[in-house]
């Protein structure tokens, strides 16, 4: 028995296992037989982190690699994080405990624009100057990844390089580089970075000037290396069933968010709803065999003792082999009394028996993401779902015992108006009469509805990039009219906080100028933005307007000939696509999934999934 | 159904995991081998299975108990094995019984072993023998009703002290442990701190070396 300094501050926290690694699965390596230390950065707390299916993914790809140590490196929670400044510890690696200042190279990923703070302020427990340009040869190379990668502009000069799409591959190829290039005596960092810059889906932002045009928006985006690419591309995985899955999964001992396995059934959605960026962002959609996934399900269950497995994808009920996959693992958790969750289905008759058989005792509760409250607006938006469909589905629901139901919209739409709004009161009341139109005998009882409403967030790389997003007031007398509207008591009416979308709106659409804003928030004590316990919505205020920032300014409309801050950026799908989507979404016009016709988005150049069947 | 007492070590690396996380990293465990669990009966089946003692977190230890249902007839070095190959580092399991009839009922535990690694102000401040010697010790002490002071004279049966150096202290100390009455290490220490002048405690690690029924271990 004995103790560390690291155990003195452990018994001062809360949750310690998340800073003490060592849970089962977790690689332990020699750290000094490898070529490259790499620290998997996830700006967010452990529970968070440990959901992350891509970090599941590139942990294990890249520690396959006997020249490469992939470690977990996450944001310590604040409590830990004041232990930490008053000891003087750096940042550290769940694996090994050693400070990630010494590391090879960091790669942060950004799943959502709130956790730019954290990013800053892990660089900044780490001792790492926060600005690329500040750094010398000896720091870390820091790169990001992820889906918010595509319009990181706000923080894109903290990186040396980012990747853009699905990292499995141009990952292996940026660290290939690392090792050639450590081995051949480490040249400059800018003979690295110029060597990676060739490799597609590399991003390096030193190699682009922006400009500026005097009423502030970009004027252009043009590469200062010849190296550099005028449009970096994103990258795929073409064989989707084939890609690299991992066949382990760390287990961790504290309850973390998705604490499961997670089977990708597919990646990509053939819906193309307007203001969704992960569905265009993913395109095109390819899938896994039902075979590969059972087998691979058996192993994670095997490996990991987990006794519940939920399928992953966007729309689970678009795969095109669901029928024989929820067999097989029908078959596979009903002898080890494993629970099976399907996230994400459309309600018919094949899904509600799947979800009879799946959940023969408990009816937990079912969500429908109408998104908006007419029929009119939900064509604008291009969600494929009828008024018809909702209530048939809520009535085969109750009809079948359940009676907690949830329904998601959106407000501040393009083109909403008053009745858009009441719409979601009506039809949120209509589900309800459905309830009552069964005899009482034949429904459950106690029903219960929650209607839930977040805020649209103008996303880059949507048909909605253009869009003007609405001002807070504009939100707030929206939900007021809507808590209004809203008489029934059986019917709970939730909505997203307009502050926090704000912050992420003006981040979504942002350029290289907030990056001092979002530096000198750190400093004033800014992190963990989408937790609403820690959100500090006034500094973040002062911040913009101490920087000259207006941050008011990043919500407006564009126009289509303005130069977007990630005009440099290809998600593989044309600004024609997204213009003529947008025009359509203006005349209430609707376009067909990807399955029923091709709309031409462009996405077809990477000649996979979905485009080639 | 049969019934197994399992004797289990825990070293550093698993002293944080709290007692629910470790229940649960237990089932896991079992589910990684083929070894068939019971299940309770009812709308939620779980596994049959009982923790003697639940322990604190960041005390390590030598000596926890479990009991558990297996459906099938497996010879206890096979338990012992498989569960020693699904433990994540850190867990070991050094004994696995049969538990037939009441000979091993956990009820019969009511004392506990620890060893103290104590960081102290001044080592020479605390004088063990003289501190026995005290005919009550009330401190504030958590129970099931509430917070309230309580005298643990009579629960400390043995505890002495070496000095390691200036600063350190290692404490070894026999107390009652259980439902009748559970003395935690933090509040012996607390003790120490009040009944000895000018003495204090800065941190301390712990590690249960033995949990025994009366004089004697269960397995």
């Amino acid at each position: 028995m004995s103790y560390t300094q690291l155990d003195k501050m452990l018994m001062k926290v809360q949750k310690p296992t998340r800073y003490t690694g060592g849970e089962l699965n977790a690689v332990m390596k020699d750290a000094k037989s490898v070529d490259c230390r790499f620290g998997f950065c996830f700006p967010d707390v452990y529970e968070i982190a440990m959901s992350h299916l891509g970090l599941k993914i590139l942990y294990h790809l890249l520690n396959e690699r006997e020249d490469t140590y992939c470690e977990r490196v996450f944001a310590p929670w604040t409590d830990m994080e004041a232990e930490m400044r008053k000891n003087g510890m750096g940042l550290f690696a769940l694996e090994t405990g050693d400070e990630v200042k010494n590391f090879d190279m960091l790669g942060f990923t950004m799943p959502y624009e709130l956790c730019y703070s954290n990013i800053i302020n892990m660089l900044d427990l780490a001792g790492i100057p926060v600005l690329a340009k500040d750094r010398d040869e000896d720091m870390p190379i820091i790169c990001g990844g992820g889906l918010c990668a595509y319009n990181a502009e706000p923080i894109a000069e903290v990186f040396d390089f980012m990747t853009m799409g699905e990292g499995e591959e141009v990952l292996n190829e940026v660290v290939d580089a690392y090792v050639r290039w450590k081995k051949s005596g480490k040249g400059s960092k800018k003979d690295y970075l110029r060597e990676i810059a060739e490799i597609e889906g590399v991003y390096v932002p030193s190699f682009y000037d922006v400009e500026y045009n005097p009423d502030g928006t970009v004027k252009s985006i043009t590469p200062n290396e010849p190296c550099a690419k005028p449009v970096v591309k994103k990258r795929i995985m073409k064989d989707f069933d084939k890609a690299y899955a991992p066949e382990e999964i760390i287990v961790p001992y504290g309850e973390v968010v998705h604490d499961r396995v997670m089977l990708e059934v597919f990646r990509g959605c053939i819906r193309g709803c307007r203001f969704c960026e992960a569905g265009y962002a993913y395109r095109p959609a390819r899938e896994r065999k039902a075979e590969t996934l059972t087998e691979l399900c058996d192993k994670l269950l095997g490996c990991s003792g987990y006794d519940e497995v939920s399928l992953s994808s966007l729309s689970t009920s678009d795969y095109t082999q669901l029928k024989e996959l929820t067999d097989n693992l029908i078959e596979m958790t009903e002898a080890k009394k494993i629970g099976l969750s399907l996230p994400s289905l459309r309600i018919d008759n094949f899904s509600l028996e799947l979800m009879e058989k799946v959940q023969k005792v408990r009816k937990s509760g079912i969500t429908f993401a109408p998104e908006a409250g007419t029929q009119r607006l939900r064509d604008v938006i291009n969600k494929n779902i009828t008024e018809e469909n909702i209530l048939a589905s809520t009535k085969m629901l109750f009809e079948g015992g359940w009676t907690n139901v949830k329904l998601y919209f959106m407000i501040g739409l393009p083109t909403e108006t008053h009745e858009d709004i009441l719409g979601i009161a009506d039809l949120s009341q209509k589900v309800l009469d459905e309830y009552f139109s069964i005899p009482k005998e034949e429904r459950a009882k106690n029903i219960n509805i929650t209607t839930s409403t977040s805020s649209f967030i103008p996303k880059p790389f949507t048909a909605f990039q253009w869009a003007k997003q609405d001002s807070r007031e504009e939100i707030i007398n929206k939900q007021d009219t809507l808590k209004a509207a809203i008489k029934s008591r059986r019917i709970r009416y939730n909505w997203h906080d307009n502050k926090i979308s704000y912050l992420e709106g003006v981040f979504a659409r942002g350029d290289r100028r907030l990056l001092p804003a979002v530096i000198e928030a750190v400093k004033r004590g800014c992190k963990f933005d989408s937790w609403d316990e820690h959100f500090k919505f006034h500094t973040w205020l002062e911040v913009f307007s101490d920087c000259g920032i207006d941050p008011d300014w990043y919500l407006r409309e564009r126009s289509y000939d303005e130069v977007l801050p990630w005009d440099h950026i290809s998600i593989g799908i044309t600004k024609d696509f997204f213009i003529r989507e947008n025009e359509k979404a203006k005349r209430n016009e609707t376009t067909p999934n990807c399955r029923e016709k091709c709309a031409g988005c462009g996405a077809n150049c990477f000649g996979a999934g979905v485009c080639n069947e | 159904m049969s019934n197994y007492i399992l004797k289990y070590a825990r070293d550093e690396r698993v002293k944080y995991i709290s007692h629910l996380d470790f229940i649960r990293t237990f089932h896991r465990a079992v589910r990684r081998t083929d070894l068939k669990m019971s299940f309770s009966q009812g709308f939620n089946p779980h596994p049959v299975m009982t923790i003697a003692m639940p322990l604190s977190v960041g005390i390590t230890s030598d000596c926890e108990y479990i009991k558990i249902g297996f459906d099938g007839d497996y010879s206890c070095d096979e338990i012992m094995e498989k569960l020693n190959g699904a433990f994540p580092p850190g867990f070991e399991i050094r004994a696995v019984v049969l538990a037939e009839g009441k000979k091993y009922d956990f009820a019969q535990l009511n004392r506990a072993i620890y060893v103290v690694e104590a960081e102290c102000n001044d080592t020479e401040l605390f004088d063990a023998e003289a501190f026995m010697k005290n005919q009550e010790l009330k401190v504030m002490k958590k129970s099931k009703s509430g917070v309230k002071e309580s005298d643990i004279r009579p629960y400390i049966y043995d505890l002495s002290a070496n000095v390691l150096s200036k600063d350190k202290l290692i404490l070894t100390m026999c107390v009652a442990a259980g439902n009748e009455y559970n003395l935690k290490v933090d509040t012996v220490i607390d003790a120490m701190q009040k009944y000895t002048q000018g003495f204090s405690v800065k941190f301390f690690a712990a590690h249960r070396k033995a949990i025994l029924a009366g004089e004697n271990e269960l397995i």
